[in-house]
């Protein structure tokens, strides 16, 4: 496939960069001659200087033999205007733009086949929003991703020292095996694909599938209760703040907002209704005790100061916050922050990346989540009639090293899966591939396709 | 710097390089010329070193390489194969002496054309089809070939890439380098194939056809007479290489873009005009010059003047006239081109059309703000503005040209050699040319040069065809601090 990418920011550059690994034809185009230079020099892509709301460099990318193009600027104006002349050159593009400001993604109707014919919206600040509701469902992970409308779940859990997985050698969980599969370690910078033989360390994020009717199992075996969620703290008033308060707003989980702006906490105290609102500075620690920070199940930390985030959730957590969720725009940031005590990450643009790279394997591929750090991927694989992997034991299908099956979904039945189990026509399978593996996968579910 | 990975495509490289010697042993089976085992042990040295050194350099490494490493790689790939293509010289006989073989070789792959044979035509067929195949190797590139067919160099394939074909200005034809190394020799195969045609349609036996196309596309200048082109008599042959010469001297882009169908390219490229302009406006200057004084009638001035000019500007160096004896204005406007060259991103060597335009519109703005302090303005080239990182690069590139062609000027003369044959040998070296002026003139051949003096012109070759910064870095002490 083609593609066209316009604006080598971390979000264009991030999915140039898997796109050209999968064998893409990967085409950037990008205003600053210094991002082309390094560019160039570390993806094998064609990088194009110049904008991509001008049609002549648009068709000096080739888009009249592209598949798909991707306006993925800081610019959202640009991002439009880019799809519009994509339209205009070329019918048969798939578009997906980069569009932030709520003003436009309220009325996303205008985006529409009908009218500005963009295929995708990716709005990265309403996807982080929502994965931050899906953690506030299953307090003790790190991360929660939906497959299957939410019928599978998986899980990152944040290994801490106490915790009584600590040293157990994963072959030892058998009597859980049927209702969970642990498919990933993250341990430091290092991504593995866990096997029988390895135990689990402190500080190791790992990553599980399950039924959504057995996560109080997970819990049991962490030997944790299940506690409802009762008090959160965002701190932040942004955008983003107000849109996650909002959807709060409606649950009955007790609310604080700290703003450090009056004029802006005025606006937020219109707009809320349960929601207390703020005016305060959080990095002053009497503050934080005043409002009992110690009593908060989560605080979630969105200001726009990526470091000052970071210096609140530890302090937040020093002064007894039970869990933190820190908003961090620096990719390169992201595998170092759990290693500080962090818990949780969330990313405008590793949404953003998510969303965009989800909609352009889709297809083959029903669903896709990259994991914190990137070096792995969970993927949802149709299982198709015509290919080898169908009506054989999962033991003696040649997977990748890289790779493993953590649940097939049949119907209304879920099965955790072990070697023995067989993969149907049309059963959907979701898999942990590290990113390596994911070409050979992709081969594996779609090489007799090409007969047709 | 990892070394290992370093010699690990080199040895990759020389395997393939013995690979292509497949291509002389079947010329030597089929005119059963004596060289076949020369060529059989050739091969066998070059593809079992180049597999040893696979082998011995065994790493699990990601290949993604620095662009310290490509350089690295580059250099020393061309350092090596110019030892291993001098093995069929030397095994056959042909050429005894190795500095000999060695100069030959690197002339050969660095598409200069000068040679230090005295009797071209004695040489085995064999032989002679291999000369000609350095020189094709060597024109697009011998590492841009192993880019196109190993597929897996992927981000380090850029690195070497860049340092193989160092153009003011890097452009990438397709998304993925291995196709743009692909489509590159897709058009250098295809523009060669039409010229091996042209030549044989003409009446040139087919092995003269494919030896002298081979010798034109890279503009390389071997050829398989003793006489070069004048020995054949022919206008046509000589107005099929100028043709194709100067195609040759067109950026390969240009003509992707026009095999693509855009076919007004070459008139909407600046550099293109300009370099056609320079040799049309060259070739009118010359052929006024020797008509008269060498040749009696004005289409036979042109002809001669025609085929030299375009042959020297476009660093070929074929040779279908004794221009030692044309008047001194001729003499110097040959020298000059060979210091001008032709466009970047084609074959040719030597400073470059794009470089010189460049300079001499740096040199203008510098006078435009003596006249207005204050005036902001950017050098623009085809309505594109160049960033001054480029500028700067290109005054380090001309800098360096003639520092360094001062300085091996500076060795030659000290050697003995005559003011003539020491300034024309450099420049005729360092810009790819191949014959010069003097005792290297275009009768003549390299032979009397000292051997410290051929070591010194090996350098300048490799230096001119890398151009300069690719092989000088490796010189700096910083380079290998780590």
């Amino acid at each position: 496939m083609k593609i066209i990418i316009i604006g080598a920011g971390d979000v264009g550059f991030n999915i140039a960069q898997r796109l050209s690994e999968e064998n893409h034809d990967v085409v950037i185009i990008e205003k600053d001659p210094v991002k082309i230079r390094h560019i160039q020099n570390v993806i094998d892509v064609q990088a194009i200087l110049g904008s991509g709301t001008n049609a002549s460099t648009l068709q000096d990318a080739g888009i009249n033999e592209s598949d798909i193009i991707v306006a993925a600027t800081d610019n959202d104006e640009a991002n439009i205007i880019a799809c519009f002349y994509a339209q205009h050159l070329t019918d048969y593009i798939t578009k997906i733009a980069r569009v932030r400001n709520p003003d436009y993604t309220a009325h996303s109707e205008i985006f529409n086949k009908d009218f500005m014919h963009i295929d995708l919206i990716i709005n990265p600040q309403s996807e982080m929003v929502n994965s931050m509701l899906k953690l506030t469902e299953v307090p003790v992970a790190s991360e929660v991703i939906d497959f299957v409308e939410g019928r599978v779940k998986l899980i990152g859990i944040t290994i801490r020292e106490d915790s009584p997985l600590v040293g157990r050698k994963l072959s030892s969980f058998s009597e859980y095996e049927h209702m969970i599969l642990i498919g990933v370690i993250i341990r430091g910078e290092r991504v593995i694909v866990p096997r029988g033989h390895d135990t689990i360390q402190p500080n190791d994020l790992i990553y599980c599938v399950t039924r959504k009717e057995d996560i109080p199992n997970i819990f049991q075996l962490m030997n944790r209760r299940e506690e409802g969620l009762s008090r959160v703290m965002i701190v932040g008033g942004g955008e983003t703040g107000l849109a996650l308060a909002e959807s709060l707003d409606r649950t009955n989980i007790n609310t604080k907002i700290i703003e450090k702006d009056g004029q802006r906490c005025l606006e937020l105290a219109e707009t809320l209704e349960k929601v207390v609102v703020l005016n305060g500075d959080a990095t002053d620690r009497d503050f934080l005790l005043e409002e009992n920070v110690s009593d908060v199940d989560i605080m979630i930390v969105l200001t726009g100061d990526e470091e000052n985030n970071v210096l609140i959730s530890l302090l937040g957590k020093a002064l007894g916050a039970k869990k933190t969720v820190t908003r961090i725009g620096k990719l390169s940031y992201i595998p170092l922050v759990s290693a500080i005590g962090i818990d949780t990450v969330v990313s405008p643009r590793l949404s953003a990346i998510r969303a965009i790279l989800q909609f352009i394997r889709k297809g083959k591929v029903v669903s896709v989540a990259p994991l914190k750090g990137e070096g792995a991927e969970v993927i949802e694989f149709e299982a198709l009639e015509t290919s080898d992997v169908v009506n054989t034991p999962l033991s003696e299908v040649k997977f990748p090293k890289e790779a493993i099956v953590g649940a097939i979904v049949r119907d209304n039945e879920i099965i955790i899966p072990r070697g023995h189990n067989m993969i149907k026509p049309h059963d959907h399978l979701i898999i942990f591939a590290l990113k390596g593996a994911i070409p050979k996968l992709e081969k594996l579910f779609t090489v007799k396709l090409e007969y047709f | 710097m990892r070394f290992g990975q370093i010699f690990r495509l080199i040895g990759i490289l020389n395997f393939f390089l013995g690979l292509s010697l497949v291509a002389p042993l079947s010329v030597s089976l089929i005119y059963s010329d004596g060289s076949f085992f020369a060529l059989l042990y050739s091969l066998l040295i070059t593809s079992g070193s180049g597999l040893l050194l696979f082998v011995l350099t065994k790493t699990s490494d990601y290949p993604s390489l620095s662009q310290r490493e490509g350089m690295a790689i580059v250099t020393l790939g061309w350092v090596s194969a110019g030892l291993f293509g001098a093995l069929p010289f030397l095994f056959s006989g042909s050429i005894s002496s190795i500095t000999h073989a060695y100069f030959e070789s690197i002339s050969g792959f660095t598409t200069t054309g000068a040679s230090i044979l005295s009797n071209i035509e004695s040489l085995p067929k064999g032989i002679l089809f291999w000369r000609s195949l350095t020189q094709w190797m060597g024109g697009m590139g011998i590492i841009v070939l192993s880019i196109a067919i190993l597929p897996f160099l992927g981000v380090g394939g850029m690195q070497l890439y860049k340092a193989e074909i160092p153009s003011p200005v890097v452009d990438k034809l397709q998304p993925r380098i291995s196709e743009t190394a692909k489509t590159l020799w897709k058009v250098y195969l295809f523009i060669t194939l039409l010229e091996i045609g042209l030549l044989f349609m003409g009446g040139m036996s087919m092995f003269d056809s494919i030896c002298h196309a081979f010798c034109t596309m890279p503009t390389g200048g071997f050829s398989t007479q003793n006489g070069s082109i004048a020995q054949f008599h022919s206008a046509y042959f000589e107005a099929v290489i100028t043709f194709f010469m100067i195609l040759a001297g067109v950026n390969f882009s240009l003509h992707f873009k026009f095999l693509k169908g855009d076919l007004k390219v070459f008139g909407r490229d600046p550099e293109c005009r300009v370099f056609l302009l320079i040799l049309v406006l060259l070739v009118l200057l010359v052929t006024v010059n020797t008509y008269g004084s060498v040749y009696s009638s004005i289409a036979r001035a042109f002809r001669y003047a025609a085929f030299q000019v375009t042959s020297i500007l476009t660093t070929t160096g074929f040779v279908t006239s004794n221009y030692a004896q044309w008047p001194a204005l001729s003499k110097i406007i040959l020298l000059l081109c060979m210091f001008l060259g032709a466009m970047a991103g084609s074959t040719g060597g030597a400073i470059k059309i794009m470089r010189i335009i460049l300079l001499v519109k740096h040199g203008f703005r510098e006078i435009f703000s003596l006249i207005h302090p204050h005036a902001v303005r950017s050098i623009k080239l085809g309505g594109k503005s160049v960033p001054p990182e480029v500028l700067n690069s290109i005054w380090g590139f001309f800098i360096l040209y003639l520092g360094l062609f001062i300085f091996a000027v500076i060795i030659m003369s000290s050697l003995g050699l005559d003011t003539m044959t020491s300034f024309a040998s450099v420049a005729a070296t360092i810009g790819n040319v191949g014959p010069g002026l003097g005792l290297v003139g275009p009768v003549n051949n390299y032979l009397p040069v000292p051997d410290l003096g051929k070591w010194v012109l090996i350098f300048c070759m490799i230096l001119g065809r890398l151009e300069i910064y690719t092989v000088i870095i490796m010189l700096a002490p910083a380079y290998w601090r780590k």
